[in-house]
């Protein structure tokens, strides 16, 4: 068998594989659109815009989405129950020999699961696929004590400021969780990346992103396959507004930042009314997970 | 001139901490929900040490004015090492400290590398092969020319090698300047 084709055969036993997973535990596949009319607000991920002809008189701006997680919530506060998603997703402005302007994401969501759930449920997933090492599970501020012997909720702005200084690194960054997350791939990152299967689970409130505040902390986790990032879930926030509230300081940031303008996706919120139920999701970066796997 | 970080690579010469520095190592992180970070690896081309230091995408470093050349080592006063580049005759002084292990392997007329910051010499790497004179050494046992033990051998820039028995005083021997070892006879 030649290499290309071994590869091949190699990449489509991991989705078959990932499908059976989910099929067994009656979690049902879909397809959600990848053209959309509002880009994503993340601060720090740019959506693809594309021109389409939608009528003979003009073009309109569409963007390509950067993840299905919006489309996936629509369903969900649909009352889809527990669904997954395997698709290809687009990212403007991606660098490095690890990222890619395009690339596969499976992302699932389960109904009443808690984070802590969900992460068991990815560490079955990862057995499956014959990732079998010992999953490590530590938390964000675990992991900071730990490595790098700092308090990292306790530190405010100019704490953090003056540990980037003693390190020789550069301090000038307006918001903490920027420091934070310089920290985390300066210090944090080079250590787990001799962990087989690590997660980082309850980040500081300040990178929250979607998922539920639980005082200091947000129910939000990453998976670390020997260092690069796998995966991003979040047990999710539910109401409506909570969403807006979010939604409109990713773009208050994004203004901050001399980012191109959004605004905030009226027609999602409206479609997410009645809120969405309790649940937890995930996104997992596919060729990171393959690579990962035939190491 | 400034560099920013998407024109780091590895062999680039940069300014850290008042030292030149060369990249040796440099990958672009991304955190999922995060700005984009260079974390790069650099070995200070005068200590010679390696550090790591992680940059926001679009910091930017200033250069080094660093150069590599092939200069001809032409005699040590006893304070200074003097050095003459062929084609300009132009000569440069290093001191000891910054000829480092250079001192164990050099003499009179080799041809080595010279690296100049600011067009002051600031380290010396010898040739990976040298030739050497054994100044002294025990005598070897008669009749053992498999060379299946060894012994210190002092050579002519007093450096002590480990040499096969048979090598005797005032051989001519070739010596790996990188692991400091006996590669054979000249």
């Amino acid at each position: 068998m030649s290499k290309v084709k071994k590869n091949l055969v190699h990449y489509q036993d991991l989705i078959i594989k990932i499908r059976e997973f989910f099929y067994s535990r009656k979690v049902t596949e879909v397809k959600t659109p990848s053209l959309l009319f509002s880009p994503s607000t993340d601060v720090y991920i740019d959506s693809i815009e594309v021109k389409v002809n939608r009528d003979i008189s003009r073009p309109t701006d569409l963007y390509l989405h950067t993840s299905p997680e919006l489309e996936m919530k629509r369903l969900l506060s649909k009352g889809s129950g527990d669904i997954f998603q395997i698709c290809q997703v687009y990212r403007d402005n991606e660098y490095g020999s690890n990222n890619s302007n395009e690339f596969t994401m499976l992302e699932f969501y389960r109904i009443d699961f808690d984070m802590h759930s969900l992460v068991d449920e990815i560490i079955d997933l990862l057995k499956m696929l014959g990732k079998t090492d010992a999953a490590i599970k530590i938390s964000y501020a675990q992991a900071f004590f730990e490595y790098g012997n700092i308090d990292i909720l306790n530190a405010d702005l100019e704490d953090l400021k003056k540990i980037a200084n003693s390190l020789g690194l550069n301090s000038d960054y307006d918001w903490i969780e920027d420091l934070q997350t310089l920290l985390f791939v300066h210090l944090i990152e080079p250590k787990i990346s001799q962990i087989p299967i690590c997660f980082i689970y309850d980040y500081p409130k300040e990178q929250s992103a979607l998922a539920k505040i639980d005082g200091p902390i947000a129910h939000r986790f990453e998976l670390y396959i020997n260092g690069i990032e796998i995966a991003n879930g979040y047990e999710e926030i539910q109401s409506a507004d909570e969403y807006r509230d979010r939604f409109n300081n990713e773009l208050y940031k994004r203004k901050m930042i001399e980012k191109k303008k959004l605004l905030v996706d009226e027609e999602f919120l409206r479609d997410i009314k009645v809120g969405l139920p309790h649940c937890s999701g995930v996104a997992i970066g596919i060729e990171r997970l393959f690579s990962s796997i035939s190491l | 001139m400034n560099y920013s970080t998407s024109q780091f690579k590895n062999g680039l010469k940069l300014i850290l901490d008042g030292n030149p520095c060369s990249i040796v190592n440099n990958e672009i992180v991304k955190p999922g929900k995060g700005q984009a970070f260079n974390r790069v690896k650099f070995k200070d081309l005068i200590t010679g040490k390696t550090l790591e230091k992680t940059y926001k995408s679009g910091e930017s470093l200033e250069g080094a004015d660093v150069m590599e050349l092939e200069m001809q080592y032409l005699y040590s006063d006893g304070e200074k090492w003097h050095f003459m580049e062929p084609e300009s005759f132009e000569q440069y002084d290093l001191s000891e400290e910054s000829m480092g292990s250079a001192v164990d392997y050099l003499v009179e007329q080799d041809i080595c590398t010279v690296t100049l910051w600011n067009n002051n010499p600031i380290t010396v790497v010898p040739p990976i092969q040298v030739i050497l004179e054994v100044i002294d050494t025990d005598p070897g046992l008669k009749g053992d020319t498999a060379g299946t033990g060894g012994k210190p051998a002092t050579l002519n820039t007093g450096v002590v090698v480990q040499v096969p028995l048979f090598v005797g005083i005032g051989d001519k021997v070739k010596v790996d300047t990188r692991t400091n070892e006996y590669s054979g006879r000249a």
